[in-house]
Protein backbone atom coordinates (compact mmCIF):
# COMPACT_ATOMS: atom_id res chain seq x y z
CA UNK A 1 0.00 0.00 0.00
CA UNK A 2 1.33 3.29 -0.93
CA UNK A 3 1.24 5.92 1.99
CA UNK A 4 1.15 9.38 2.14
CA UNK A 5 2.64 12.01 4.05
CA UNK A 6 1.07 14.42 5.85
CA UNK A 7 2.25 17.93 4.97
CA UNK A 8 0.18 19.05 7.52
CA UNK A 9 2.24 22.21 9.72
CA UNK A 10 5.25 22.97 7.12
CA UNK A 11 4.32 26.35 5.52
CA UNK A 12 5.69 27.70 1.93
CA UNK A 13 8.34 30.41 2.87
CA UNK A 14 7.49 32.82 0.09
CA UNK A 15 11.33 33.49 -1.82
CA UNK A 16 11.40 36.90 -0.58
CA UNK A 17 12.24 36.39 2.83
CA UNK A 18 15.74 35.03 1.75
CA UNK A 19 17.99 37.78 -0.01
CA UNK A 20 21.18 36.13 -1.75
CA UNK A 21 23.98 37.91 -3.88
CA UNK A 22 27.08 36.09 -4.58
CA UNK A 23 29.70 38.79 -5.01
CA UNK A 24 33.02 38.74 -7.12
CA UNK A 25 35.52 36.75 -5.60
CA UNK A 26 37.49 33.81 -5.11
CA UNK A 27 36.55 31.61 -3.46
CA UNK A 28 33.24 32.53 -4.53
CA UNK A 29 31.34 33.68 -0.85
CA UNK A 30 27.77 34.66 -0.67
CA UNK A 31 26.03 37.18 1.31
CA UNK A 32 21.87 36.83 2.56
CA UNK A 33 19.53 38.60 4.66
CA UNK A 34 16.86 36.16 6.21
CA UNK A 35 13.77 37.84 7.12
CA UNK A 36 11.08 35.49 8.71
CA UNK A 37 8.99 37.85 10.47
CA UNK A 38 5.34 37.35 9.91
CA UNK A 39 6.17 33.63 9.30
CA UNK A 40 4.84 32.86 12.68
CA UNK A 41 7.16 30.17 12.82
CA UNK A 42 8.54 29.06 16.55
CA UNK A 43 11.08 31.02 17.82
CA UNK A 44 13.18 28.25 18.95
CA UNK A 45 13.68 26.52 15.64
CA UNK A 46 16.36 26.05 13.97
CA UNK A 47 17.30 28.37 10.31
CA UNK A 48 19.12 26.48 7.53
CA UNK A 49 20.27 27.70 4.31
CA UNK A 50 21.75 25.21 1.69
CA UNK A 51 23.05 25.69 -0.95
CA UNK A 52 23.19 23.15 -4.02
CA UNK A 53 25.53 22.81 -7.16
CA UNK A 54 23.12 22.40 -9.79
CA UNK A 55 24.37 19.13 -11.49
CA UNK A 56 26.71 18.28 -8.77
CA UNK A 57 26.46 15.97 -5.95
CA UNK A 58 27.93 19.29 -3.97
CA UNK A 59 25.59 20.93 -0.87
CA UNK A 60 26.49 22.78 1.75
CA UNK A 61 24.39 23.79 4.32
CA UNK A 62 25.23 27.18 6.79
CA UNK A 63 23.81 27.35 10.21
CA UNK A 64 21.44 30.88 10.53
CA UNK A 65 20.69 30.25 14.31
CA UNK A 66 16.92 30.31 15.14
CA UNK A 67 13.96 31.55 14.11
CA UNK A 68 14.11 34.26 17.26
CA UNK A 69 17.35 34.77 17.01
CA UNK A 70 19.20 34.36 13.49
CA UNK A 71 22.92 34.68 12.63
CA UNK A 72 24.96 35.45 9.99
CA UNK A 73 27.77 32.45 9.88
CA UNK A 74 31.16 33.92 9.26
CA UNK A 75 32.08 31.17 6.92
CA UNK A 76 29.75 31.66 3.93
CA UNK A 77 32.63 30.27 1.69
CA UNK A 78 31.21 28.40 -1.39
CA UNK A 79 34.15 26.80 -2.20
CA UNK A 80 33.91 24.17 -5.09
CA UNK A 81 30.30 25.36 -6.05
CA UNK A 82 30.55 27.30 -9.56
CA UNK A 83 28.01 30.47 -8.90
CA UNK A 84 26.36 30.62 -12.01
CA UNK A 85 25.21 27.01 -10.83
CA UNK A 86 24.49 27.76 -7.02
CA UNK A 87 20.22 27.30 -5.57
CA UNK A 88 19.36 27.47 -2.55
CA UNK A 89 17.34 26.23 0.16
CA UNK A 90 16.23 28.09 3.55
CA UNK A 91 14.81 25.48 5.49
CA UNK A 92 13.58 26.17 8.94
CA UNK A 93 13.83 22.88 11.41
CA UNK A 94 12.23 21.92 14.61
CA UNK A 95 14.31 21.47 17.16
CA UNK A 96 12.15 20.29 20.03
CA UNK A 97 9.12 18.48 19.36
CA UNK A 98 9.65 16.35 16.36
CA UNK A 99 13.35 16.95 15.72
CA UNK A 100 13.97 17.34 12.03
CA UNK A 101 10.66 17.97 10.79
CA UNK A 102 10.16 21.15 8.29
CA UNK A 103 8.37 23.65 9.32
CA UNK A 104 8.51 25.78 6.71
CA UNK A 105 10.87 25.69 3.46
CA UNK A 106 11.80 27.58 0.69
CA UNK A 107 13.10 26.12 -2.28
CA UNK A 108 15.36 26.67 -5.57
CA UNK A 109 16.10 30.27 -4.47
CA UNK A 110 18.34 31.81 -7.14
CA UNK A 111 20.70 34.77 -6.34
CA UNK A 112 19.58 38.17 -6.89
CA UNK A 113 22.95 39.13 -7.79
CA UNK A 114 26.04 37.13 -9.15
CA UNK A 115 28.94 39.11 -9.54
CA UNK A 116 28.36 42.30 -11.39
CA UNK A 117 25.04 40.98 -13.10
CA UNK A 118 21.72 42.84 -13.35
CA UNK A 119 18.99 41.10 -10.60
CA UNK A 120 18.35 38.26 -11.68
CA UNK A 121 14.36 37.93 -13.85
CA UNK A 122 11.58 35.23 -13.37
CA UNK A 123 11.29 33.13 -16.35
CA UNK A 124 8.74 30.99 -16.44
CA UNK A 125 7.84 27.30 -16.31
CA UNK A 126 9.61 26.82 -19.66
CA UNK A 127 12.72 28.63 -20.52
CA UNK A 128 13.83 28.52 -24.20
CA UNK A 129 17.48 28.10 -24.67
CA UNK A 130 19.66 27.53 -27.93
CA UNK A 131 21.15 24.34 -28.23
CA UNK A 132 24.26 23.23 -30.49
CA UNK A 133 23.81 19.91 -29.60
CA UNK A 134 20.55 19.03 -31.51
CA UNK A 135 22.30 17.73 -34.42
CA UNK A 136 19.57 16.84 -36.82
CA UNK A 137 17.24 17.62 -34.14
CA UNK A 138 14.71 20.73 -33.90
CA UNK A 139 14.27 20.67 -30.45
CA UNK A 140 13.99 18.57 -27.56
CA UNK A 141 13.70 18.86 -23.78
CA UNK A 142 16.18 18.93 -21.31
CA UNK A 143 15.31 17.66 -18.02
CA UNK A 144 17.44 18.42 -15.12
CA UNK A 145 17.20 18.26 -11.31
CA UNK A 146 15.91 21.78 -10.84
CA UNK A 147 14.23 23.56 -14.03
CA UNK A 148 13.34 21.66 -17.43
CA UNK A 149 13.63 23.69 -20.69
CA UNK A 150 12.86 23.79 -24.12
CA UNK A 151 16.07 23.05 -26.54
CA UNK A 152 16.29 24.83 -29.89
CA UNK A 153 18.62 24.22 -32.45
CA UNK A 154 20.76 26.93 -32.26
CA UNK A 155 21.52 26.38 -36.51
CA UNK A 156 18.20 27.71 -37.45
CA UNK A 157 18.01 31.25 -37.35
CA UNK A 158 15.47 32.71 -35.55
CA UNK A 159 13.90 29.47 -33.78
CA UNK A 160 14.50 30.46 -30.79
CA UNK A 161 12.31 33.74 -31.26
CA UNK A 162 10.00 31.76 -33.21
CA UNK A 163 8.92 29.24 -30.79
CA UNK A 164 7.65 32.46 -28.47
CA UNK A 165 5.34 33.92 -31.49
CA UNK A 166 5.07 31.90 -34.51
CA UNK A 167 1.80 30.21 -34.32
CA UNK A 168 2.80 27.66 -36.90
CA UNK A 169 5.89 26.81 -34.45
CA UNK A 170 4.32 26.43 -31.55
CA UNK A 171 1.61 25.05 -32.28
CA UNK A 172 3.10 22.22 -33.73
CA UNK A 173 5.57 21.74 -30.72
CA UNK A 174 4.11 22.94 -27.66
CA UNK A 175 1.20 20.31 -27.21
CA UNK A 176 4.11 17.53 -27.45
CA UNK A 177 5.82 19.38 -25.14
CA UNK A 178 3.15 19.95 -22.70
CA UNK A 179 2.69 15.52 -23.00
CA UNK A 180 5.94 15.13 -22.19
CA UNK A 181 6.70 17.46 -19.40
CA UNK A 182 3.62 16.71 -16.99
CA UNK A 183 4.43 12.85 -18.06
CA UNK A 184 7.70 13.11 -16.27
CA UNK A 185 6.55 15.38 -13.56
CA UNK A 186 3.89 12.20 -12.77
CA UNK A 187 7.04 10.10 -12.42
CA UNK A 188 9.02 12.55 -10.92
CA UNK A 189 6.58 11.85 -7.69
CA UNK A 190 5.61 15.73 -7.24
CA UNK A 191 2.35 16.49 -6.09
CA UNK A 192 0.14 19.37 -7.53
CA UNK A 193 -0.29 20.89 -4.41
CA UNK A 194 3.12 20.68 -2.53
CA UNK A 195 4.43 23.68 -0.55
CA UNK A 196 7.14 24.16 -3.38
CA UNK A 197 8.53 26.15 -6.26
CA UNK A 198 10.21 23.22 -8.13
CA UNK A 199 9.30 23.16 -11.84
CA UNK A 200 7.39 19.40 -11.40
CA UNK A 201 5.08 20.51 -9.03
CA UNK A 202 4.82 24.02 -10.91
CA UNK A 203 3.43 22.13 -14.12
CA UNK A 204 0.87 19.78 -11.98
CA UNK A 205 -0.51 22.69 -10.99
CA UNK A 206 -0.80 24.16 -14.45
CA UNK A 207 -1.91 20.94 -15.46
CA UNK A 208 -4.33 20.65 -13.07
CA UNK A 209 -5.44 24.63 -13.64
CA UNK A 210 -5.80 23.48 -17.11
CA UNK A 211 -7.86 20.28 -17.01
CA UNK A 212 -11.88 20.83 -17.63
CA UNK A 213 -12.68 19.57 -14.53
CA UNK A 214 -9.62 20.76 -12.28
CA UNK A 215 -8.81 16.98 -11.73
CA UNK A 216 -5.42 16.77 -9.65
CA UNK A 217 -2.72 15.01 -11.52
CA UNK A 218 -2.86 10.87 -11.12
CA UNK A 219 0.05 9.49 -8.71
CA UNK A 220 2.78 7.45 -10.60
CA UNK A 221 1.85 3.79 -10.60
CA UNK A 222 4.41 2.73 -12.95
CA UNK A 223 4.73 2.38 -16.70
CA UNK A 224 1.44 2.26 -18.85
CA UNK A 225 -0.46 3.59 -16.36
CA UNK A 226 -3.74 4.09 -18.40
CA UNK A 227 -4.88 6.90 -15.44
CA UNK A 228 -1.79 8.90 -16.07
CA UNK A 229 -2.24 8.72 -19.79
CA UNK A 230 -6.13 9.50 -20.23
CA UNK A 231 -5.13 13.12 -17.80
CA UNK A 232 -2.18 14.26 -19.74
CA UNK A 233 -4.10 13.37 -22.65
CA UNK A 234 -7.08 15.60 -20.72
CA UNK A 235 -4.86 18.57 -19.81
CA UNK A 236 -3.05 18.72 -23.37
CA UNK A 237 -6.42 18.77 -25.49
CA UNK A 238 -7.36 21.35 -22.95
CA UNK A 239 -4.55 23.52 -23.77
CA UNK A 240 -5.19 22.94 -27.65
CA UNK A 241 -8.55 24.06 -26.81
CA UNK A 242 -7.70 27.01 -25.07
CA UNK A 243 -4.96 28.68 -27.02
CA UNK A 244 -7.12 27.19 -30.82
CA UNK A 245 -3.97 25.99 -32.34
CA UNK A 246 -5.62 24.11 -35.05
CA UNK A 247 -7.62 27.42 -36.05
CA UNK A 248 -4.52 29.74 -35.26
CA UNK A 249 -2.45 27.03 -37.20
CA UNK A 250 -4.57 27.56 -40.30
CA UNK A 251 -4.87 30.79 -40.42
CA UNK A 252 -0.90 31.25 -40.71
CA UNK A 253 -0.83 28.63 -43.15
CA UNK A 254 -0.01 30.11 -47.03
CA UNK A 255 -2.53 29.61 -48.99
CA UNK A 256 -2.79 26.73 -51.59
CA UNK A 257 -0.91 27.77 -54.36
CA UNK A 258 -2.10 24.35 -56.36
CA UNK A 259 1.47 23.26 -56.54
CA UNK A 260 2.38 19.83 -56.60
CA UNK A 261 2.26 17.47 -54.00
CA UNK B 1 53.39 7.70 -17.92
CA UNK B 2 52.07 10.93 -16.74
CA UNK B 3 48.16 11.19 -16.52
CA UNK B 4 46.89 13.68 -19.36
CA UNK B 5 43.93 14.68 -20.29
CA UNK B 6 42.23 14.87 -24.03
CA UNK B 7 41.17 18.74 -25.77
CA UNK B 8 38.42 18.72 -28.07
CA UNK B 9 40.17 16.95 -31.10
CA UNK B 10 41.16 14.01 -28.86
CA UNK B 11 38.01 13.51 -27.28
CA UNK B 12 37.09 13.23 -31.43
CA UNK B 13 40.18 10.83 -32.32
CA UNK B 14 39.00 8.49 -29.62
CA UNK B 15 35.26 9.15 -30.74
CA UNK B 16 36.34 7.93 -34.14
CA UNK B 17 37.84 4.80 -32.57
CA UNK B 18 35.30 3.62 -30.90
CA UNK B 19 33.26 4.29 -33.96
CA UNK B 20 35.43 2.11 -35.85
CA UNK B 21 35.72 -0.52 -33.18
CA UNK B 22 32.20 -1.06 -33.48
CA UNK B 23 32.15 -1.83 -37.06
CA UNK B 24 35.83 -3.81 -36.95
CA UNK B 25 35.62 -5.40 -33.52
CA UNK B 26 39.50 -6.38 -33.96
CA UNK B 27 41.06 -2.57 -34.58
CA UNK B 28 43.66 -2.46 -32.60
CA UNK B 29 43.41 0.51 -29.25
CA UNK B 30 44.87 3.40 -30.59
CA UNK B 31 47.33 4.14 -27.14
CA UNK B 32 49.70 6.71 -29.52
CA UNK B 33 46.95 9.03 -28.63
CA UNK B 34 47.70 9.02 -24.98
CA UNK B 35 50.83 10.81 -25.26
CA UNK B 36 49.87 12.51 -28.53
CA UNK B 37 50.91 16.47 -27.47
CA UNK B 38 48.58 17.66 -30.33
CA UNK B 39 45.13 15.87 -28.72
CA UNK B 40 46.09 15.88 -24.82
CA UNK B 41 48.05 18.10 -22.16
CA UNK B 42 49.51 16.75 -19.09
CA UNK B 43 47.81 17.32 -15.93
CA UNK B 44 49.86 19.86 -13.68
CA UNK B 45 51.19 18.97 -11.29
CA UNK B 46 52.04 15.97 -12.99
CA UNK B 47 50.58 12.57 -11.56
CA UNK B 48 52.06 9.22 -12.50
CA UNK B 49 49.46 6.48 -13.64
CA UNK B 50 50.62 3.37 -14.05
CA UNK B 51 48.01 -0.14 -15.96
CA UNK B 52 46.66 -1.98 -13.13
CA UNK B 53 44.35 -4.90 -12.77
CA UNK B 54 40.76 -4.35 -11.29
CA UNK B 55 39.02 -7.81 -10.31
CA UNK B 56 36.57 -5.21 -9.56
CA UNK B 57 34.94 -1.68 -9.91
CA UNK B 58 35.67 -1.45 -6.19
CA UNK B 59 39.47 -1.56 -7.32
CA UNK B 60 39.23 0.86 -9.73
CA UNK B 61 37.83 3.64 -7.52
CA UNK B 62 40.15 2.81 -5.01
CA UNK B 63 43.02 3.22 -7.64
CA UNK B 64 41.23 6.52 -9.35
CA UNK B 65 40.94 8.19 -5.70
CA UNK B 66 44.72 7.82 -4.95
CA UNK B 67 45.41 8.80 -8.48
CA UNK B 68 43.48 12.14 -8.47
CA UNK B 69 43.98 12.38 -4.38
CA UNK B 70 45.74 16.01 -5.54
CA UNK B 71 43.53 16.93 -8.64
CA UNK B 72 40.53 19.05 -6.90
CA UNK B 73 37.55 16.86 -6.77
CA UNK B 74 35.04 19.45 -8.07
CA UNK B 75 37.24 20.31 -11.10
CA UNK B 76 37.63 16.42 -11.86
CA UNK B 77 34.14 15.61 -12.01
CA UNK B 78 33.75 18.59 -14.49
CA UNK B 79 36.30 17.33 -16.81
CA UNK B 80 35.43 15.82 -20.02
CA UNK B 81 39.35 15.33 -21.63
CA UNK B 82 40.67 13.56 -18.22
CA UNK B 83 37.93 10.94 -18.19
CA UNK B 84 37.91 10.04 -21.23
CA UNK B 85 41.90 9.99 -21.30
CA UNK B 86 41.67 7.56 -18.57
CA UNK B 87 39.45 5.51 -20.41
CA UNK B 88 41.36 4.91 -23.17
CA UNK B 89 44.41 4.41 -20.74
CA UNK B 90 42.29 1.32 -18.74
CA UNK B 91 40.71 0.66 -22.49
CA UNK B 92 41.53 -3.35 -22.05
CA UNK B 93 39.97 -3.29 -18.69
CA UNK B 94 36.56 -1.54 -19.39
CA UNK B 95 36.01 -3.11 -22.88
CA UNK B 96 38.10 -6.41 -22.79
CA UNK B 97 39.19 -8.05 -25.74
CA UNK B 98 37.41 -11.52 -25.73
CA UNK B 99 39.45 -13.64 -28.62
CA UNK B 100 40.75 -10.17 -30.06
CA UNK B 101 37.65 -9.35 -30.34
CA UNK B 102 35.79 -6.01 -28.63
CA UNK B 103 32.23 -5.64 -27.95
CA UNK B 104 32.34 -1.81 -28.00
CA UNK B 105 29.09 -0.04 -26.02
CA UNK B 106 27.86 3.55 -26.42
CA UNK B 107 29.99 6.41 -26.41
CA UNK B 108 29.09 7.56 -22.81
CA UNK B 109 30.50 4.91 -21.57
CA UNK B 110 33.93 6.19 -22.48
CA UNK B 111 34.02 9.79 -23.50
CA UNK B 112 32.40 11.13 -20.50
CA UNK B 113 29.99 14.09 -20.84
CA UNK B 114 29.58 16.06 -17.51
CA UNK B 115 26.71 18.22 -18.55
CA UNK B 116 24.82 15.32 -19.82
CA UNK B 117 22.13 14.75 -17.09
CA UNK B 118 21.47 11.51 -19.20
CA UNK B 119 25.01 10.34 -19.58
CA UNK B 120 27.30 11.48 -16.84
CA UNK B 121 26.87 8.86 -14.93
CA UNK B 122 26.89 6.04 -17.38
CA UNK B 123 30.92 7.14 -17.91
CA UNK B 124 32.33 3.40 -16.32
CA UNK B 125 35.20 4.73 -14.90
CA UNK B 126 33.89 8.26 -13.70
CA UNK B 127 31.12 6.47 -12.00
CA UNK B 128 33.19 4.23 -9.52
CA UNK B 129 35.54 7.15 -8.80
CA UNK B 130 32.25 9.68 -7.89
CA UNK B 131 31.03 6.67 -5.68
CA UNK B 132 34.24 6.23 -3.61
CA UNK B 133 34.76 10.44 -3.22
CA UNK B 134 30.74 10.60 -1.92
CA UNK B 135 30.80 6.90 -0.18
CA UNK B 136 33.67 5.98 1.39
CA UNK B 137 32.12 3.59 3.20
CA UNK B 138 28.56 1.22 2.61
CA UNK B 139 29.06 1.68 -1.06
CA UNK B 140 29.07 -2.09 -2.18
CA UNK B 141 26.38 -1.97 -3.79
CA UNK B 142 28.01 0.12 -6.59
CA UNK B 143 31.08 -1.07 -6.42
CA UNK B 144 31.18 -5.23 -6.08
CA UNK B 145 30.98 -5.51 -9.97
CA UNK B 146 32.74 -5.64 -13.08
CA UNK B 147 35.01 -2.11 -14.28
CA UNK B 148 33.44 -3.34 -17.78
CA UNK B 149 29.49 -3.61 -17.11
CA UNK B 150 27.46 -0.99 -15.25
CA UNK B 151 24.46 -2.47 -13.55
CA UNK B 152 21.28 -1.19 -13.17
CA UNK B 153 21.83 -0.55 -9.02
CA UNK B 154 24.71 1.89 -9.48
CA UNK B 155 22.73 3.64 -12.46
CA UNK B 156 19.75 4.34 -10.67
CA UNK B 157 21.00 5.89 -8.02
CA UNK B 158 23.73 7.61 -8.81
CA UNK B 159 21.54 9.76 -12.04
CA UNK B 160 19.29 10.79 -9.15
CA UNK B 161 21.70 14.27 -7.13
CA UNK B 162 18.89 14.10 -4.68
CA UNK B 163 19.53 11.13 -3.28
CA UNK B 164 23.18 11.26 -3.41
CA UNK B 165 23.34 14.54 -1.61
CA UNK B 166 21.49 12.72 1.64
CA UNK B 167 24.23 11.77 3.60
CA UNK B 168 22.80 8.91 5.23
CA UNK B 169 21.28 7.81 2.31
CA UNK B 170 24.58 4.80 1.16
CA UNK B 171 23.88 3.20 4.58
CA UNK B 172 19.83 3.09 4.15
CA UNK B 173 20.58 2.18 0.63
CA UNK B 174 22.94 -1.25 1.47
CA UNK B 175 21.07 -1.97 4.31
CA UNK B 176 18.19 -2.47 2.50
CA UNK B 177 18.80 -4.04 -0.54
CA UNK B 178 22.53 -5.42 0.10
CA UNK B 179 22.19 -9.06 -0.38
CA UNK B 180 24.92 -10.22 2.48
CA UNK B 181 24.78 -14.11 1.54
CA UNK B 182 24.82 -13.67 -2.29
CA UNK B 183 27.39 -11.00 -2.26
CA UNK B 184 25.40 -8.70 -4.49
CA UNK B 185 21.91 -6.58 -4.68
CA UNK B 186 19.09 -8.22 -3.62
CA UNK B 187 16.77 -9.62 -6.69
CA UNK B 188 13.74 -7.73 -7.50
CA UNK B 189 14.96 -4.52 -6.32
CA UNK B 190 15.17 -2.85 -10.26
CA UNK B 191 12.24 -4.67 -11.74
CA UNK B 192 11.74 -1.81 -14.55
CA UNK B 193 8.29 -3.34 -15.46
CA UNK B 194 6.92 -4.10 -12.22
CA UNK B 195 6.08 -2.00 -9.07
CA UNK B 196 6.99 -3.60 -5.94
CA UNK B 197 6.43 -2.60 -2.65
CA UNK B 198 9.76 -0.54 -1.24
CA UNK B 199 11.60 -1.22 -4.43
CA UNK B 200 14.60 1.07 -5.49
CA UNK B 201 13.67 1.50 -9.25
CA UNK B 202 10.42 2.71 -8.22
CA UNK B 203 9.18 3.19 -4.84
CA UNK B 204 12.29 4.33 -2.90
CA UNK B 205 12.77 7.79 -5.10
CA UNK B 206 8.92 8.91 -4.73
CA UNK B 207 9.42 8.36 -1.09
CA UNK B 208 12.30 10.17 -0.57
CA UNK B 209 10.63 12.82 -2.57
CA UNK B 210 7.64 12.71 -0.36
CA UNK B 211 10.11 12.70 2.72
CA UNK B 212 12.11 15.91 1.88
CA UNK B 213 8.93 17.64 1.76
CA UNK B 214 8.57 16.99 5.33
CA UNK B 215 11.65 15.69 7.16
CA UNK B 216 15.28 17.69 7.16
CA UNK B 217 16.92 14.60 5.37
CA UNK B 218 20.32 16.32 5.77
CA UNK B 219 19.99 15.37 9.17
CA UNK B 220 18.63 12.53 9.47
CA UNK B 221 20.24 8.86 10.67
CA UNK B 222 20.24 6.06 8.65
CA UNK B 223 17.97 4.39 11.28
CA UNK B 224 15.57 7.11 11.35
CA UNK B 225 15.25 7.42 7.60
CA UNK B 226 14.82 3.61 7.06
CA UNK B 227 11.81 4.33 10.26
CA UNK B 228 10.65 7.27 7.77
CA UNK B 229 10.26 5.07 4.77
CA UNK B 230 7.38 2.93 6.44
CA UNK B 231 6.61 -0.52 6.47
CA UNK B 232 7.07 -1.35 2.94
CA UNK B 233 10.55 -1.07 3.13
CA UNK B 234 11.07 -3.45 6.13
CA UNK B 235 10.81 -6.22 4.18
CA UNK B 236 14.19 -5.67 2.27
CA UNK B 237 15.84 -5.10 5.96
CA UNK B 238 19.11 -6.47 6.40
CA UNK B 239 18.82 -8.67 9.67
CA UNK B 240 20.62 -6.67 12.76
CA UNK B 241 24.31 -7.46 11.41
CA UNK B 242 27.20 -5.23 10.92
CA UNK B 243 26.33 -3.27 7.84
CA UNK B 244 29.46 -1.78 6.75
CA UNK B 245 31.56 -1.63 3.95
Amino acid sequence: MIKRVNFTGRRRIPQRHAKIEIPDGKPPTFNAAIDLDGMQMPSKAKVFLEAISVGSTLVRRFDFGTVGAIEVPKDRSLDGFDPDHVLFALKVVDQSERIGRILGAAQNIRPERIGNDEPSESKGILPIVESDELGQQLWDLDFREHFVCLRVNKNIPGLKDRAHWDSTVYSLVYPAVVREVLRKAIEWGAEYDEQSDHWAVLWLRFGRDLHPTKESPPTFAGPSDEDVDGWIEEVVQAFCDRHALKDIYLSRLPKDDGGDV
Amino acid sequence: MNLREFNAAGIEAFRDFLENARQNPATPVPTELLTNDALTTEVQPTVDVEQRRFATRAGAAEYLATLLSSVDSGSAAKNGGLWTWIALFFFDQVCPAKNGRRDVKNDYRYIFEPDNPRHFYRHILFIAWRVITIAPTHNRLFLSGSVSSLDQVTAEVMKRLYLTRIPCIFEVLERLYWDEKRGRARAGIVTRAVVKPGDLIHRLPLRIRQLEMTYDLQSLTADKLIELLGDEFQRWKAPAVAAGS
